[in-house]
């Protein structure tokens, strides 16, 4: 990965390319906008997807409490917070 | 004729059907566990205030939609136990609501409030609610104890028709114990917990992950346990009381188990898996991980359990029990007891392959797909989407990507289509929206390719693989889309577009993503050697000139041009011309 890269711009790369997000750009992710449901229009099967992403990315890992997880999911500025919080690589 | 195949009789132990109501049975040995686990004996104080919320109500079929998995049964086991049917829905968009309201006397409270109760009975008159109160208590003595009563309706269950009306399907009672009791056979639950990956509206979830424990005596949980890492900890809290977990889930949870759980040291007695088909190698990368055997059932709405398999023994399918197919033809026709009409042949619009004693599944003959193994119907999307004014055809494509999701080619008027990124993004939100009021987010075509006419193959159909080219550029990103070719006189035109994910955009300016002019030049040539296959080897440039810059997401023509020693081409938008030259390129003289 690379370093200089700003964390919210690497996380957005990593949402686009791992759920082929193929009509949207880093600039159309807004940092506080919801994910999923309105906002960007991810699902479960998305939720899914990028918890593999996060471990594989950052190693992190999500909590066994769903509320946590959909917390964490709930924007870009929150995925951002579990990373910083929990990454190990 | 060679002859059906008809799957062996089964045996039962450990295990009371329906009739007997097993939840309202003392079940032996008990575990403790924690609050989000169901257990029948926490079910029968939960039954009573349902009933005693339902007695002044109207009578019938209501409408139940509850992701909890306690609170679900105990309001399904209440209506059953008072002689009535659920409607069971398979999301809670208006839409889908206000076509099934109709059909049901109502729809049930999350809560049986006994405030609710009380107001009702004051205003109703006492003579209404005594005749109530006895129904019901004629109908709790039984829930399908003889054959009559077993023929009743127990369920309403909601899928997609294949030709794009959603369809209805009741299950009575016989049908649901019919295949509870082949599971049983099969996978009995005996000092086993279930933990449920999968929705209970639909059939395979309610049968699995909660009614053939109600009838094993056996705890389970669903709901938040489709995520990953609640499924371990439940499957953990299974196994410190002394149980073996059965995992119920799905292709969409198995594909993308995270290989960090460490569940190899719970002991999870077997995986269930339905939906759709999972891939050999997820099935044998989540038996190494889960420790366990993957047992796929493949079945429908319709039919429930048809057949099962255990990819790491062999990908061939087995019948079910008492399930009689015929193969002869390679439409898979079948009869069996899970059926509304167990004596009739039933046509399943799956194709498939006789091999031995078992089958190999062909495909669908018909235009549903299966997205994260729920039935879509492509004819309902395209249906839905050529009700919006700027749509004037569309055609869904299941592309066969790892990820599931479908595309949708769409044609809409000239002055309609989006020439750049931001009026392409805009069109597809609006789309999505339009959607989204009829289908379920994972419905929702992901990859959109916007046309002024759907292009014919020679026979003048829409096929497959005419449309699969409009979505070549995801298989590989150094491509443009493709979105049509046209021959005018002695040149060709061809209609493309800069896909934001292009391997090229970044890296020449700071901030500002372009394509680079020689990526151009590569897409001359790639598309010259296309439409003039002679055309091979390279010779050189000329008269180049990189006239204005081309950014993710813009709409353009390229036209190409034979000269004698190669092509001449030019990129141009409503912007302008972006880049024009010659390509000297050999001609092969076969």
């Amino acid at each position: 990965m690379n370093q200089s890269v700003p964390l919210s711009l690497d996380l957005k790369h990593m949402i686009i390319d791992t759920l082929e997000l193929e009509d949207v750009t880093p600039e159309d992710i807004d940092d506080h906008a919801p994910l999923f449901g309105e906002g960007l229009g991810l699902d479960s099967i998305d939720a899914l997807e990028l918890g593999l992403a996060l471990q594989k990315r950052y190693g992190v890992t999500l909590d066994a409490e769903a509320e946590d997880t959909r917390r964490h999911f709930a924007s870009l500025a929150a995925l951002q917070a579990l990373v910083e919080e929990r990454r190990v690589n | 004729m060679t002859r059906p195949i008809i799957g062996a009789p089964t045996t039962r132990d450990g295990y009371l059907c329906m009739a007997d109501r097993p939840w309202r049975q003392a079940w032996p040995d008990a575990r403790h566990l924690p609050t989000r686990w169901c257990h029948s004996r926490d079910l029968g104080r939960r039954i009573d205030a349902w009933l005693a919320w339902l007695a002044p109500r109207p009578h019938g079929r209501w409408l139940l939609l509850d992701p909890d998995p306690i609170t679900f049964t105990a309001a399904l086991l209440a209506l059953w136990e008072s002689g009535q049917s659920a409607l069971l829905p398979g999301d809670d968009r208006p839409a889908t609501l206000a076509r099934l309201m109709p059909l049901v006397v109502g729809r049930l409270p999350a809560e049986p409030s006994p405030e609710d109760t009380q107001d009702l009975s004051a205003r109703d008159s006492l003579a209404t609610t005594q005749r109530e109160t006895d129904r019901n208590s004629a109908g709790a003595t039984v829930v399908a104890a003889d054959s009559e009563a077993a023929e009743k309706e127990a369920v309403v269950l909601c899928t997609s028709g294949s030709t794009g009306q959603p369809s209805l399907e009741p299950k009575c009672f016989r049908q649901l114990d019919e295949e509870l009791e082949r599971h049983a056979a099969l996978w009995p639950l005996a000092q086993t917990a279930v933990v449920c990956q999968v929705s209970h509206q639909h059939i395979y979830g309610l049968l699995a992950g909660i009614l053939a424990p109600l009838c094993h005596g056996a705890p389970f949980c669903g709901d938040d346990s489709r995520f990953p890492e609640v499924m371990a900890q439940r499957v953990s809290e299974a196994t410190s009381v002394g149980l073996d977990a059965c995992l119920v889930a799905s292709p969409a949870q198995l594909s993308r188990l995270p290989q960090h759980l460490a569940l190899h040291h719970q002991r999870i007695a077997r995986v269930l898996c339905s939906g759709a088909p999972l891939s050999r190698d997820d099935a044998i990368r989540c038996e190494r991980l889960l420790d366990s055997p993957v047992i796929e059932i493949y079945g429908s709405t319709e039919t429930g359990g048809i057949a099962h398999r255990r990819q790491s023994s062999g990908d061939l399918w087995t019948p079910f029990p008492g399930v009689e197919l015929d193969l002869n033809d390679s439409a898979l026709k079948l009869r069996s007891p899970f059926l509304a009409r167990p004596e009739q042949w039933w046509d399943q619009a799956d194709r498939v392959e006789r091999q031995g004693e078992g089958f190999r599944l062909l495909g669908r003959r018909d235009r549903l797909a299966k997205i994260g193994g729920k039935r879509v119907s492509l004819t309902a999307l395209e249906q839905r989407l050529c009700q919006h004014e700027v749509v004037q055809d569309a055609r869904c494509v299941d592309l066969d990507l790892r990820d599931g999701r479908l595309g949708v080619v769409l044609a809409v008027a000239g002055d309609a289509l989006p020439q750049q990124h931001e009026a392409r993004k805009r069109l597809i939100s609006t789309l999505r929206e339009h959607l989204a009021s009829e289908h379920e987010p994972s419905a929702i075509p992901r990859y959109w390719r916007f046309v002024e006419s759907l292009p014919l193959n020679p026979q003048g159909k829409h096929d497959h693989a005419t449309l699969r080219r409009f979505f070549d550029d995801l298989d590989d990103d150094r491509l443009p889309r493709w979105l049509g070719a046209v021959d005018v006189d002695d040149e060709q035109r061809i209609t493309l577009e800069v896909p934001e994910r292009l391997r090229y955009l970044e890296g020449h300016f700071e901030g500002f993503a372009l394509v680079p002019g020689v990526v151009l030049v590569q897409w001359a040539i790639h598309h010259a050697r296309e439409r003039y296959p002679a055309l091979c080897a390279f010779r050189g440039v000329d008269r180049l000139k990189f006239q204005k810059v081309l950014r993710p997401g813009q709409r353009l023509t390229l036209t190409l041009k034979r000269r004698t020693d190669g092509i001449a081409f030019s990129f141009d938008s409503p912007k302008g011309r972006h880049a024009g030259g010659r390509v000297r390129l050999e001609a092969r003289h076969d």
